[in-house]
């Protein structure tokens, strides 16, 4: 890996195929996206720069949540009704998101969010 | 479902996807653990919930990148490819464990985050350095 990666870099279709296999693994145990493994994968394995990873990581997992809801769905382990109104309160709060952006301090945030995260997890294994 | 339910389901989900723009993560982590711990969600129903729920938003994302540019498709195929065989192993084996190991397992991925998250700083936008690793 010493050679300079550019923004024409074609990477390697058998070491994106891997990490979507592990992207894939993580989102149908969890039910997570999986571009937590998916972007820094693309970033750090194939030499992807960071903005392209994140788009091409959010159209990958499109055709792996739909295959893992599929599933889900037939063993019954799918709330519809909820789906959908989660659906628009997110649709919803994305665009606040993007609004607050710029007024909150990235760092401030996410390690608030982080220690929060901690409190959550810690719930989920006592109760 | 109950109007109370509505009403939580609609504050996880417009929390989700605010937290989801600040911090760059996805709605999934934020969205399984409320469905579980606010309107009792059993563990499986939760995840299988947030994968539908998190569809359309990806879709949303990817077709505004694509317009744009940002987007290399040759490279979603390919983590597609993987991704949806990954996706069924996952799936398949979600379903085939226990509620309460589902739920502590997911609880250990929270922890993981948590400490990513704890230990990066924002970074700086500098150009890609393959020796930064």
């Amino acid at each position: 890996m010493t050679n300079m990666v550019s923004t024409s870099v074609r990477p390697n279709l058998l070491i994106l195929a891997a990490i979507g296999l592990a992207a894939g693994v993580l989102s149908g145990l969890f039910g997570v996206g999986g571009g937590i493994i998916m972007v820094p994968g693309m970033v750090l394995l194939a030499g992807i720069a960071q903005q392209r990873a994140s788009a091409t990581s959010l159209a990958a997992i499109v055709p792996i949540a739909a295959v893992a809801a599929v599933i889900f769905g037939q063993a019954d382990s799918l709330n519809l009704p909820a789906a959908a109104v989660l659906m628009v309160g997110s649709i919803i709060g994305v665009q606040v998101g993007a609004r607050l952006m710029t007024r909150i301090g990235e760092d401030r945030l996410r390690i608030g969010f982080a220690i929060f995260m901690i409190a959550v997890a810690v719930t989920m294994l006592v109760s | 479902m109950t109007v109370p339910e509505i009403s939580a389901l609609i504050g996880i989900g417009l929390t989700a996807g605010v937290l989801a723009g600040l911090l760059g993560i996805g709605g999934g982590v934020l969205m399984v653990p409320a469905m579980v711990l606010i309107t009792g969600f059993d563990q499986h129903v939760a995840q299988g919930t947030s994968l539908l729920v998190i569809i359309p938003a990806a879709a949303l994302g990817s077709f505004t990148h694509h317009r744009h540019g940002r987007l290399a498709l040759r490279d979603a195929a390919g983590l597609a490819v993987g991704g949806v065989l990954g996706a069924l192993l996952g799936s398949f084996t979600a379903l085939s464990l226990e509620e309460e190991l589902l739920r502590r397992l997911f609880a250990v991925l929270l922890l993981v985050i948590a400490a990513r998250m704890l230990m990066t700083r924002t970074p700086t936008p500098e150009p890609t350095d393959p020796e930064a690793t």
